[in-house]
């Protein structure tokens, strides 16, 4: 990228209205090719996602299989060279907060902010009055469990409990669909379990569309309603997975043999791309 | 351990020892007659010239303290938000940044006979070289802070679809504060010193010109008078870069190397 200035611009922006259908994500035909200092490569091919509202999708592959940009794609910060993605049924061609909301993998809070400053940033880039914007910003830290933290700096948080601030960011403009990118990868595993807990209890609660990218089995087997596998690089879907797992789901169900098969199912696909 | 083991001079003592010292052998030494009085006037002898003449000191000090604002006003105005600008858009900041290095390297002292000849003796000549000379490395350092942000605040914010001017304001601005202050730190300096040094050249007031002119009639006491001042003012400074420092502390704190320290 040549500037740090480049700002979407605002001309294609979608009122999207909250009908059943918009939380609705639709990937089609779409691939990726880059060219970087003279080398092209294919990042990613044919991919064809059709994710129903309320539902909650895992990407999972191996590293540099295309699964970040994928999502990247989705949330419309990054253009892929053909194809198209649709939210809602609206194309999207630039990110648009109040359709996908997006947690990134790295603590992504601004560290001048408090917490509750930084769940109402979206809100002030929209000019919202001070008000509403400090009550609906309190309200998403209750749902994510941060009561009384408001007014911590980022410094002065967890890593758990920053993730849960940047879920709290995403979902404060209230959008249809969550999109993350690998958030709880930089945690420690008991922070990662109780952080997953967390994430399906939002969702319970909200009802909204979840796409999630890792590259960890367990958590794409704990966490999804469909678990979709990516080869490596240049990334196309090898499977999709129903995960018939009862919910709620609990740490237990780890220990059964229809979590290892699951496991085993996607270990199969990487393991054989690993081999090549 | 035995407890006279555990004491230990803190650096603030030390410190705090140091100075004390400095003055206290200001006073001595001349006092002693080991260093002349024409040199070094005692610390005494300079306080009470500095008392005497308070009126004069004090409406000198005021003429450079007016010059000084305008100057660091214009120096760090510009040099910060040209320093955003150029810094955060990539062909214009690879363009400008070796010439203005470059530039840096120039003492520009040597144009202040020009600028004395376009704008005259009085405070405007002394305003614009002090700009200019306190401009360059507010700018330079602004220009590096912008291109050390981290890019996760940039992405952030476009995928809170924030405006061009949101995010200049909202997340270049903020996030380039501690360079900016280090900016300010150097070039807020400089802009005293070209005060100063611009007074002392070609003046008829200001401390620089009170310096200069007790020099010439070998009044020492009333030399250290004015030198007094400005260190007096250049700690009165520091002291000011050192609040907005404290009131920006959380800035430092990378989201990242908390995790390290937690």
């Amino acid at each position: 990228m040549t500037t740090l200035l480049q700002a979407p611009d605002r001309a294609d922006r979608a009122a999207a209205p909250q009908t059943p259908a918009a939380g609705h994500v639709q990937v089609r035909g779409l691939g990726h090719t880059y060219d970087a200092a003279g080398r092209v490569t294919r990042a990613l091919d044919g991919i064809e996602l059709d994710i129903a509202p309320g539902r909650f999708v895992v990407i999972v592959g191996t590293s540099g299989c295309g699964k970040s940009s994928l999502l990247m794609m989705m949330t419309g910060l990054v253009s892929p060279s053909e194809g198209s993605i649709t939210c809602g049924g609206m194309p999207m061609m630039a990110p648009d907060p109040d359709r996908v909301g997006v947690v990134f993998q790295e603590a992504s809070l601004y560290p001048w902010l408090t917490a509750q400053q930084n769940v109402e940033f979206p809100l002030s880039l929209r000019k919202l009055p001070k008000a509403e914007r400090a009550a609906r910003a309190r309200e998403r830290l209750a749902l994510v469990g941060l009561q009384g933290f408001e007014d911590r700096y980022p410094h002065e948080l967890s890593g758990g409990m920053k993730q849960r601030v940047s879920i709290a960011r995403g979902l404060v403009q209230d959008p249809p669909v969550l999109m993350l990118d690998e958030p709880f990868a930089a945690l420690d595993e008991q922070t990662r379990i109780t952080m997953g807990d967390e994430l399906l209890r939002i969702w319970e609660r909200t009802g909204k569309t979840v796409i999630f990218v890792t590259h960890s089995l367990t958590e794409a087997a704990y966490l999804a309603d469909e678990i979709i596998v990516m080869s490596a690089r240049p990334g196309r879907i090898v499977d999709r997975i129903e995960v018939d797992l009862p919910r709620p789901r609990t740490y237990a169900m780890m220990s059964t043999p229809r979590f290892a098969a699951l496991r085993e199912r996607i270990w199969g696909h990487i393991r054989n791309q690993a081999g090549e | 351990m035995a407890p006279q083991a555990r004491f230990r001079l803190e650096p603030a003592t030390v410190r705090r020892l140091l100075g004390l010292a400095v003055l206290l052998l200001w006073e001595v030494l001349p006092r002693a007659g080991l260093i002349p009085a024409l040199f070094l006037p005692p610390l005494t002898e300079t306080l009470g010239a500095l008392v005497h003449h308070a009126g004069e000191y004090a409406h000198h000090l005021l003429f450079s303290l007016y010059a000084i604002g305008i100057a660091m006003g214009v120096a760090c105005g510009i040099g910060i938000g040209a320093g955003l600008l150029v810094g955060s858009v990539a062909p214009l900041r690879q363009s400008v940044q070796p010439v203005a290095s470059g530039l840096y390297a120039v003492p520009l002292v040597i144009l202040y006979p020009l600028f004395t000849a376009w704008f005259g003796i009085g405070p405007q000549s002394k305003i614009v070289f002090a700009s200019l000379y306190g401009l360059l490395p507010c700018f330079l350092g602004t220009m590096a802070g912008v291109q050390t942000i981290d890019r996760h605040y940039i992405t952030v914010a476009r995928s809170l679809r924030a405006s061009r001017l949101q995010l200049l304001t909202r997340v270049l601005l903020p996030a380039a504060i501690p360079t900016v202050l280090s900016a300010f730190r150097i070039g807020g300096a400089l802009v005293i010193v070209g005060i100063v040094v611009a007074e002392m050249l070609t003046s008829t007031e200001g401390i620089g010109y009170l310096i200069t002119r007790n020099r010439t009639l070998l009044n020492s006491p009333r030399v250290f008078a004015g030198i007094l001042l400005v260190v007096a003012l250049v700690i009165g400074f520091d002291a000011l870069v050192r609040l907005l420092e404290r009131r920006t502390r959380h800035w430092r704190f990378s989201t990242r190397s908390a995790d390290a320290v937690a």
